[in-house]
């Protein structure tokens, strides 16, 4: 008891300790109040930077006050908050290309300020800084790339078609499939990893031609984001990337025209205002005319006469301000790829068409000055259809995937060291994988029931991304996702010799099979000094939905499966740390990564399976299961601007997978491991009318399973295939090169007053792009197989490896134009 | 749909250009080859040979060398058993060069030149008949390796018709109507060879060839009558046949067509075989190893087929 008392004297105050602690006290609250009472004298400065030219709304515009380091950017809408202490600030307005505006406010109370920005004019000699200058180390995310749509028109051109997925395949970290190919792989992840949005709606198939060209259409597009690791919370559904394309609005001041005339391909792009500074539209249009030129190529009495394809697409947007806080967008994308074949001497004819549509609606909705609301409806649809006659003989072979979906998002910027955002999505999914028919005269086959899979996909978030300290900047988030397999369906469940196959049925509306997980997103720059910092990334994932490929290069044939009672989601977290330096007042930007990405519930289909033979049986269940693991460090040094400008990226790797039932179990490499990848680009501006670009590529060659035994069989001769994926092709190099030609951007008249020479601003502009694919005319290795000729008894048999090599040297010319 | 992706690497291929490499190709084993097969009405056959590493020599020697002899083959139906007998080319019986021949794909004139060896017995106890089920057994090497199929009852056509293709008048490809047997699983295999006599006054082929994909199953058909139809491929290399009539039948053509039926194991080695064939090399499909229906190692397969023959005659 005595030493409890004493315990209890030690802190019984005496009369000094009252005083001190009424003191302390009120120096508390004083603070306190002094603290509300600062609160109280906050500001807002809100508003939306538009483009004084075209209205268009400038994402990513950097909005800064230098005296107390702190800013904001832009979003998707150009809509920008910012919270400080009342009082006179200087702020300055950036953006990449733009005049800076410098201007002073004197916040007493919370001002709205919308701008227009205008085009930069300069000097061969100046120089543009980007907006984005000291994002590279200042900024909380990881694994972030924002690309400049503007800089990929002068990157050399595969036959003249400026392509932005070719462009991203050049940062460290991603990489293509294959010669010219479109599926590309973000940090050892599959194809079907990477969430590809197009104004928001989901694009299934981005690609052209069987790869060779992405859905893009560059003159509709506005801005290119690639985020291949700490992927906020606001994204989910896909385990590896995410790819943001953002279409252009459309001028809402005056009526545009612009276009090009390619060696393969010609587009057009028309926008203008509903109403002058209230809404606008765009229409862009694309189309190739192989056929025209295949038709004149190949002969009547060739057997491939009668064989032709085309690609079309056609972008278009609408936007309105319905208010000054109220403001709506259409966007929808149709593209198609037709391919036919009917020769007039052969009864056997095809018809083969695939391509996506998709349609966004949006509302913007601006509560008050801090907080931003965007509800979108999406709607896309991927179909690939194959139809073929031989005389009374039919066959049709179709895939499909709906998705109907909606999502609301709200930000919210309490301050400028602050910005909350929350929201929820839902799609559904309505899947035909694969459904058959045939018919012989009036016989019709059974190809089994068309297997339609229908699922319900959501997910709610949040995420925070704020400032700790001066040094220390988090996004932290949290994803829940759900997922319902609902009927109708049909299980097929195979037998055996005990056991025969059985069917359950599922009804429309029955809960199949339910999942959902938690997601968690945290990336976090902890700066080292005004130049550098460290930054690092983990995330967590869900995917509901897989692709599965029977080929080693992305095809319209590969087919999207949803999760199901057996197909289970694919599941996967991924942890990365990079530093980052700036050099030079941020003229030079470089940075290490390391990353490590586990994968689980990988599906593969099972060896010898021939898919499309659905008959009384579920795509499942020619799917097997796996995990997969994949590592690297990358390295990245950019010249940010300048007349010289571009970058070295290198990418040190390795990806792995592991299926019970593949490869005897043992763990193989992924198809599109590659050990190395460097690729360096490079753009200079040599005047006000020339500008030229290089590319150069090298990767370690691609793996591929080849057969390591041949063996006789009924005179006929086969191969055994050895351990999957453990031959490796001739590493991949290839140099592009190209050059643009502007025309004057100016005419000179006579002043009607002064008499004098003076410039005006050429109204038509144009310019022609030269492109020259594959310098070197290297032969890369776009897949071997072995082949075999001859005959045994007459000795001249021989079994041999041969490579195919795609495209040699390819120089292309495109004229663009606008007005 | 085949012809259709040789389309397309046709269309993707125009500037394309293929030569040879050498790569290392990793993973090499040998294993036994057991090429067996028991029809309606003939002896079990069988064939033993090994697999040669893909880089190995590819002479006639080296052909020879794959193949081996010394092995103890079994044939059994459930009820007995015979222990077949290692007949060599260089040293047949009288009778059975023709056979022989086919077997081996030489003509009869040459095959004293080569010593070629298949496992066979006169025993006609043990000659193939429906609804048995025949087990093998091969050992070699201190190896055992065993196997076993059903010969499935045989299914006839109802129906062989030829007509000209298209615009075409004297060439067109074989049509047939089949009637499936409902309820129950059944696969088939085409084989045919023309008997109508060429200038040399000899059929004009000697023996059966398989077609492009010469097998199917009725997943898609069971129990349905309908008509299908199947090229020629006897023309694909023939030289003389201008390429706008290959895979046609020539008016006034005589062809016997032999339609097998078989088990579903021996469906699944055929159907991937003619698969691997077929997509061999192709960027667009995946390799295809060809699943055996024999236990313990070995590769091929130990096939029973029932056999009916019909006779079409390309007449409108």
């Amino acid at each position: 008891m005595h030493e409890v008392f004493s315990v209890v004297r030690i802190f019984t105050p005496n009369k000094f300790d009252f005083i001190q602690m009424r003191y302390t006290l009120l120096a508390l609250f004083s603070l306190y109040f002094l603290t509300f009472s600062f609160a109280q004298k906050k500001s807002t400065l809100s508003g939306t930077i538009t483009d004084a030219e075209s209205g268009e709304a400038i994402i990513n515009a950097k909005i800064y006050i230098p005296a107390i380091r702190q800013g904001a950017v832009t979003n998707t809408y150009g809509f920008y908050s910012l919270t400080v202490e009342s009082g006179k600030h200087t702020i300055e307005f950036r953006s990449g290309g733009m005049e800076t505006v410098v201007k002073e406010f004197d916040l007493t109370a919370d001002v709205i300020f919308n701008i227009e920005m205008s085009s930069e004019i300069k000097s061969i000699d100046e120089v543009t800084i980007s907006a984005k200058k000291g994002e590279n180390v200042n900024s909380a995310r990881i694994g972030q790339i924002d690309l400049d749509v503007e800089k990929i028109k002068t990157l050399p051109a595969f036959m003249g078609e400026v392509d932005i997925i070719k462009a991203i395949q050049l940062l460290p970290g991603v990489s293509s499939v294959s010669e010219g190919g479109q599926g590309f792989y973000v940090r050892g992840g599959g194809p079907d990893q990477n969430l590809v949005l197009l104004d928001e709606g989901v694009v299934y198939n981005a690609a052209h031609l069987f790869g060779f060209f992405s859905v893009f259409n560059v003159d509709a597009i506005k801005s290119v984001t690639l985020i291949k690791g700490g992927m906020p919370a606001n994204y989910g559904g896909r385990m590896s990337s995410v790819l943001e394309v953002h279409m252009n609005e459309g001028n809402n001041k005056k009526f545009k025209i612009k276009g090009g005339l390619g060696v393969i391909s010609s587009r057009l792009t028309i926008e203008g205002p509903l109403k002058k500074d209230k809404g606008s539209f765009i229409v862009s249009a694309r189309r190739t005319y192989i056929d025209v030129i295949m038709k004149a190529a190949i002969p009547e009495t060739s057997p491939f006469s009668g064989s032709s394809y085309y690609f079309y697409d056609l972008n278009l947007k609408l936007n309105y301000k319905l208010t000054e806080k109220d403001r709506i967008y259409l966007s929808g994308y149709y593209g198609k790829d037709v391919f036919t074949y009917g020769n007039k001497t052969d009864a056997f004819s095809v018809d083969m068409p695939w391509g996506n549509g998709i349609a966004a609606l949006r509302w913007n909705h601006l509560f008050s000055n801090k907080l931003f609301m965007n509800v979108t409806s999406t709607f896309s649809d991927y179909q690939f259809k194959f139809g073929s006659e031989q005389d009374e003989f039919r066959f049709a072979l179709k895939s499909q995937i709906t998705d109907i979906g909606a999502k609301v998002d709200f930000t919210y910027f309490p301050s400028t060291r602050h910005k909350l955002k929350w929201g929820a999505e839902y799609i559904y999914h309505t899947f035909n994988p694969t459904s058959v028919s045939a018919a012989s005269q009036d016989i019709v086959f059974d190809t089994g029931e068309a297997q339609k899979l229908y699922s319900h996909e959501s997910a709610v978030y949040v995420l925070d991304e704020f400032d700790l300290n001066e040094k220390i900047k988090l996004n932290a988030g949290l994803r829940y996702s759900m997922y319902q397999h609902v009927g109708p369906f049909k299980r097929y469940i195979k037998g055996d010799i005990s056991n025969p196959d059985s069917v359950v049925n599922y009804s429309k509306g029955d809960l199949i099979k339910f999942y959902s997980g938690l997601e968690p997103r945290v990336s976090g720059r902890w700066l080292l000094s005004e130049t550098s910092s460290i930054k690092a990334g983990y995330s967590y994932n869900y995917q509901y939905v897989h692709l599965t490929s029977l080929s080693a290069v992305s095809l319209p044939t590969d087919i999207w499966y949803p999760s199901t009672d057996k197909a289970k989601p694919q599941k996967g977290w991924q942890g990365s740390l990079g530093y980052f330096h700036n050099f030079k007042d941020d003229k030079y930007e470089t940075s290490v990564e390391v990353y490590y990405k586990g994968m689980k519930n990988l599906i593969e289909y099972k060896e010898g399976a021939l898919p499309g033979d659905n008959v009384n049986d579920n795509t499942d269940n020619i799917l097997v299961f796996g995990t997969g693991q994949a590592y690297g460090i990358e390295f990245f040094v950019k010249k940010a601007y300048g007349k010289l400008t571009g970058w070295i990226g290198y990418t040190l790797a390795k990806t792995e997978r592991k299926f019970p039932d593949l490869n005897t179990g043992n763990v193989f490499p992924a198809k599109y491991d590659r050990r190395h990848d460097l690729s360096i680009v490079a753009g200079y501006k040599l005047n006000e009318r020339w500008t030229f670009g290089a590319a150069f590529i090298y990767a370690t060659g691609n793996t591929l399973t080849l057969p390591t035994s041949w063996y006789v069989q009924e005179q006929s001769l086969l191969f055994n295939y050895g351990a999957r994926n453990s031959t490796r092709m001739a590493p991949y190099h290839r140099l592009d090169l190209s050059a643009t030609l502007y025309d004057k951007s100016y005419k000179v008249k006579q002043d009607e007053l002064t008499g004098e020479p003076i410039k005006v601003k050429k109204r038509f502009r144009s310019n022609w792009s030269f492109s020259v694919y594959n310098v070197y005319n290297r032969a890369n290795p776009f897949f071997m197989y072995v082949d075999s000729n001859g005959d045994f008894l007459n000795g001249d048999f021989k079994i041999s490896v041969k490579q195919v090599s795609l495209f040699p040297i390819i120089p292309s010319v495109t004229w663009n134009f606008e007005f | 749909m085949q012809k259709t992706f040789y389309l397309l690497i046709i269309l993707l291929a125009i500037t394309s250009c293929t030569k040879e490499v050498k790569i290392d190709i990793p993973g090499f084993e040998e294993q036994l080859v057991i090429d067996g097969s028991i029809e309606t009405d003939f002896p079990p056959v069988v064939l033993l040979s090994r697999s040669k590493d893909i880089y190995s020599p590819t002479n006639i020697d080296a052909f020879l060398a794959s193949f081996v002899s010394g092995a103890t083959v079994k044939v059994g139906d459930g009820a007995t058993e015979v222990v077949l007998e290692e007949i060599c080319t260089d040293n047949l019986p009288q009778g059975s060069e023709a056979i022989a021949a086919e077997l081996f794909g030489i003509p009869v004139a040459e095959l004293a030149n080569y010593h070629l060896c298949a496992y066979t017995t006169f025993d006609a106890s043990m000659w193939g008949q429906v609804g048995k089920t025949y087990y093998l057994t091969v050992t070699f090497e201190g190896k055992s390796y065993t196997s076993s199929t059903t010969i499935m009852p045989a299914t006839t056509f109802d129906n062989l018709y030829w007509k000209p293709d298209g615009t075409l008048t004297d060439y067109g490809y074989s049509w047939a109507r089949l009637s499936d047997t409902p309820n129950q699983y059944d696969s088939y295999k085409w084989e045919v060879k023309r008997i109508n006599v060429g200038i040399d006054g000899q059929p004009l082929d000697a023996s059966y060839t398989k077609t492009y994909s010469p097998v199917f199953d009725d997943d898609f058909f069971d129990g349905l009558t309908f008509d299908f139809f199947y090229e020629n491929p006897m023309v694909w290399d023939d030289p003389t046949v201008p390429d706008e009539y290959k895979g046609y039948y020539q008016l006034g053509d005589s062809v016997v067509i032999k339609l097998s039926k078989m088990d579903r194991d021996v469906f699944n080695f055929f159907e991937k075989k003619y698969v691997q064939m077929t997509t061999g090399g192709n960027p667009f499909a995946t390799p295809t190893n060809i699943p055996t229906n024999i236990v313990g190692g070995a590769l091929g397969v130990w096939a029973g087929f029932s056999t009916s023959y019909d006779t079409l005659y390309c007449v409108p």
